[in-house]
């Protein structure tokens, strides 16, 4: 704003007259006024005949009264003659704050303006900031309690663009021209839109995102709120550098990144928007808020605009509208009466997105438990693995339900370890029942960005679990869960599983063969007969056999005997633990080398570490020896030499 | 003062921003020599939008959503600007050939369709 400008002064004005206003209102709380007292002068006593809303100012048609009456009833419809009638204008806020109906006897305190215009007889008052009701006696209260709980439908003036455009006359006085208006509307014009449909307060509730994004602007608006459901809730891992309206304090999800919850939400329209929560919230409660929010409707109110995104620049995003769309009921169309609906198969899918954020006490999530979750929710398709490995296309968004067999951890590059990749290896029951050209185990990377909750992290590592994969990435025959993926360790209340086998895996889970077809980064079984050690690369080590510390060291008081410093004692008889690499001639995949690295232990019974040394393991003694199904992760495969490097593994 | 406190009542959001495009003399009358008028109003974003003489309209996203769709406001800040600008003589003036207004109305339409 200009110093010293127009502007300026308004907005001190404006200033002025809101703190006054408040003041005002608190002071008017306390009193009660009792009908039939006098008032000084100044004040307008008016009762209102009838109602309406023209542009968010509310119009009452009201008669001028001497004094409050000694006694109203409801009832008391009769207009006196005599009495002179006014139009009487209520800011929007007022009008709020008053909830008034007609016969209802408003006070208007100054200052007030009144504005007499040429063309009409009835003077309009205006700057009805000071405006209380009448309260009338204690009967008439819990009557208008009663009231007070069910707004009433006020009908909308709605002028019509004739009226608007033939607005030609510039040079008329400034503040008559748009009450000239107003009031040349006095005749109805019979409205066609849905406020009176709704119960709340018009223009209060809205049901479109563009809309409310496009006619307010970036600033952010407070009165309105848009009425979407939730399709999905995840967590995104803020960025650095990435606008950020949060305070410092951001919780840490376990692998280390900031995290923000966010919504994927979608309006009456068909169209999308994801709604970042701005207050802090930690990637354990994901889960928590995925099944209480997903598919509810919410009321988001105080939203402001960060971003809006396209396609091709938020392909993540996308993937996911993707696979909600098209809409599973007809969506409105803007423009047209609630009447036509189009047939949601033409719509081409959404080639923008707006990206919202708002503060998590804005948002009024309808949990109500007796509302039904909304049509217009897609709950995420469950399918097996076998129908999802075979699915055309790339970057498709797809959910399912796998047990776990193991886990690895990226290990190459500079990577800090809880932006690490996590390598997992999962089945189910689709690929169990052997299918010809299928493998049996499929490898399902989780990216750094994928957010996961210390639940899930934890109970992966120790133990072989089932976990539910919602929306996670597939394409390039591989799967990948990204952002907006989310895991957790129980089945959705609500998913779509179209005949998919949901059930349990019964038997022992079987791992694919050591064959010509095996990748790198795989795991696999194998059997086959030693044909060669590598000495160079063999070693081994004692371990306390009590409890399995590796790192042991010599007795201070005996230099002969180990130590072990957990256990706080002597190692009289260690476990040797032996690391070497084995060479297999595998018949199953018969050209090529086979390395495998196996761990061997050996209790030494009581051993004078003197004969610890790796020659006391004999190499002869494992030449030739079968070594049955084992369980592999492949490290490499190389063609040239034809080698395939493994390490054995013990599955979760 | 009065004025003011009237015109903040009557016009409440579009007032300020309205009187802040007034300061920095952001309306423009062009006039070609045929006697055609139109304004230009420079919108926040640098973006010029036309506002007609004739009757009341404005090329900006807001009029469109709040005048016409959702008959919440009766006027967008820019068309309150020109009014008051009128009203207090602080209109820029510019006189441009036929082609050129010519070109500024129908430019408009094609952003509309």
């Amino acid at each position: 704003l200009r110093r010293g400008g127009l502007a300026e002064r308004l907005c001190r004005l404006q200033n002025r007259e809101r703190s006054a206003i408040s003041f005002w209102r608190h002071q008017c709380i306390s009193d009660t006024i009792i009908s039939g007292k006098k008032h000084k002068s100044g004040v307008l006593i008016v009762k209102i005949l009838e109602m309406c809303e023209e542009c968010t100012i509310q119009v009452a048609v009201c008669q001028q009264l001497e004094q409050t009456p000694a006694t109203l009833s409801p009832g008391d419809a009769a207009v006196n003659a005599g009495e002179p009638i006014l139009k009487v204008l209520f800011a929007r806020e007022t009008a709020a704050h008053l909830k008034s109906r007609p016969q209802d006897v408003i006070l208007i305190h100054p200052p007030w303006q009144k504005l007499l215009l040429k063309n009409t007889d009835v003077p309009v008052i205006m700057n009805t900031y000071f405006s209380q009701k009448v309260l009338l006696s204690e009967h008439s209260e819990t009557g208008e309690k009663a009231y007070g709980l069910t707004k009433m439908p006020i009908r909308k003036n709605i002028i019509s663009l004739a009226q608007t455009f033939r607005l030609d006359d510039l040079g008329d006085a400034l503040h008559q021209e748009p009450s000239e208006n107003q009031v040349a509307c006095a005749p109805q014009i019979p409205n066609n839109c849905d406020s009176k449909q709704h119960p709340l307060a018009p223009s209060a509730v809205n049901d479109s995102l563009l809309e409310m994004v496009e006619s307010q602007g970036a600033v952010g608006w407070r009165e309105v709120q848009v009425r979407v459901i939730i399709q999905r809730v995840y967590c995104l891992p803020a960025r650095e550098g990435s606008r950020s309206f949060c305070s410092e304090q951001e919780p840490v999800s376990n692998r280390g990144m900031f995290c923000r919850l966010c919504l994927l939400v979608q309006d009456a329209y068909g169209m999308f928007s994801e709604v970042q929560l701005q207050s802090p919230s930690s990637a354990d409660d994901v889960e928590q808020y995925c099944r209480r929010w997903e598919g509810r409707f919410c009321c988001l109110a105080g939203m402001k605009i960060l971003q809006r995104t396209t396609r091709g620049r938020a392909l993540g995003l996308f993937s996911l509208i993707d696979s909600l769309w098209p809409p599973v009921v007809p969506v409105k169309v803007p423009g047209q009466s609630q009447g036509s609906e189009m047939m949601t198969k033409e719509l081409p899918p959404p080639s923008f997105c707006y990206i919202l954020a708002v503060q998590s006490s804005e948002i009024d999530v309808e949990v109500d438990e007796k509302e039904q979750i909304s049509h217009l929710y897609q709950p995420p398709a469950v399918r097996g693995l076998k129908d999802i490995l075979q699915m055309d296309g790339c970057n498709e968004r797809c959910s399912f339900w796998a047990r776990v067999l193991y886990l690895r951890l990226q290990t190459k590059g500079r990577v800090p370890i809880n932006q690490r990749e996590i390598w997992l290896f999962v089945t189910d029951t689709t690929l169990q029942n052997v299918v010809p050209g299928m493998p049996r185990v499929v490898g399902v990377t989780v990216a750094a960005s994928c957010v996961l909750s210390t639940e899930i992290s934890e109970a992966l590592s120790v133990a072989s679990q089932r976990v539910f994969f919602q929306d996670a990435l597939w394409g390039n025959g591989r799967i990948i869960c990204v952002e907006r993926t989310v895991l957790s360790l129980q089945k959705p209340l609500l998913c779509s599983a179209a005949g998919v086998d949901l059930s349990e895996l019964t038997g022992p889970v079987r791992l694919d063969e050591l064959d010509s077809t095996t990748q790198a980064n795989s795991i696999c079984a194998l059997r086959g007969t030693v044909v060669g050690v590598n000495e160079r690369t063999a070693f081994s080590w004692p371990t306390c056999d009590r409890c399995g510390n590796g790192k042991l060291e010599l007795c201070p008081q005996d230099r002969e005997l180990l130590y072990c410093n957990q256990c706080s004692e002597a190692v009289v008889s260690p476990v040797l633990k032996m690391q070497l690499e084995v060479f297999l001639s595998c018949p199953s995949r018969s050209q090529s080398t086979v390395k495998v690295k196996v761990r061997h232990e050996m209790s030494c019974g009581v051993l004078s570490i003197v004969r610890l040394d790796t020659s006391v393991y004999e190499v002869q003694s494992v030449l030739g020896k079968e070594v049955g199904l084992l369980n592999c992760y492949v490290h490499s495969v190389t063609s040239r030499p034809n080698c395939v490097g493994l390490e054995e593994i013990v599955l979760l | 003062d009065m004025l003011f406190s009237r015109l903040n009542f009557v016009f409440g959001p579009s007032a300020v921003p309205a009187l802040g495009l007034v300061d920095q003399r952001a309306v423009t009358r062009v006039t070609s020599p045929s006697g055609r008028t139109a304004y230009q109003v420079l919108g926040s974003s640098g973006k010029p939008y036309t506002c007609y003489s004739s009757c009341h309209f404005c090329t900006c996203p807001a009029f469109g959503f709040t005048v016409l769709q959702k008959s919440e406001s009766l006027l967008c800040k820019h068309i309150l600007a020109v009014y008051l600008s009128q009203a207090l003589g602080a209109c820029q003036e510019l006189s441009v050939s036929e082609e050129q207004l010519t070109s500024i109305l129908l430019a408009e339409e094609e952003d509309e369709g």
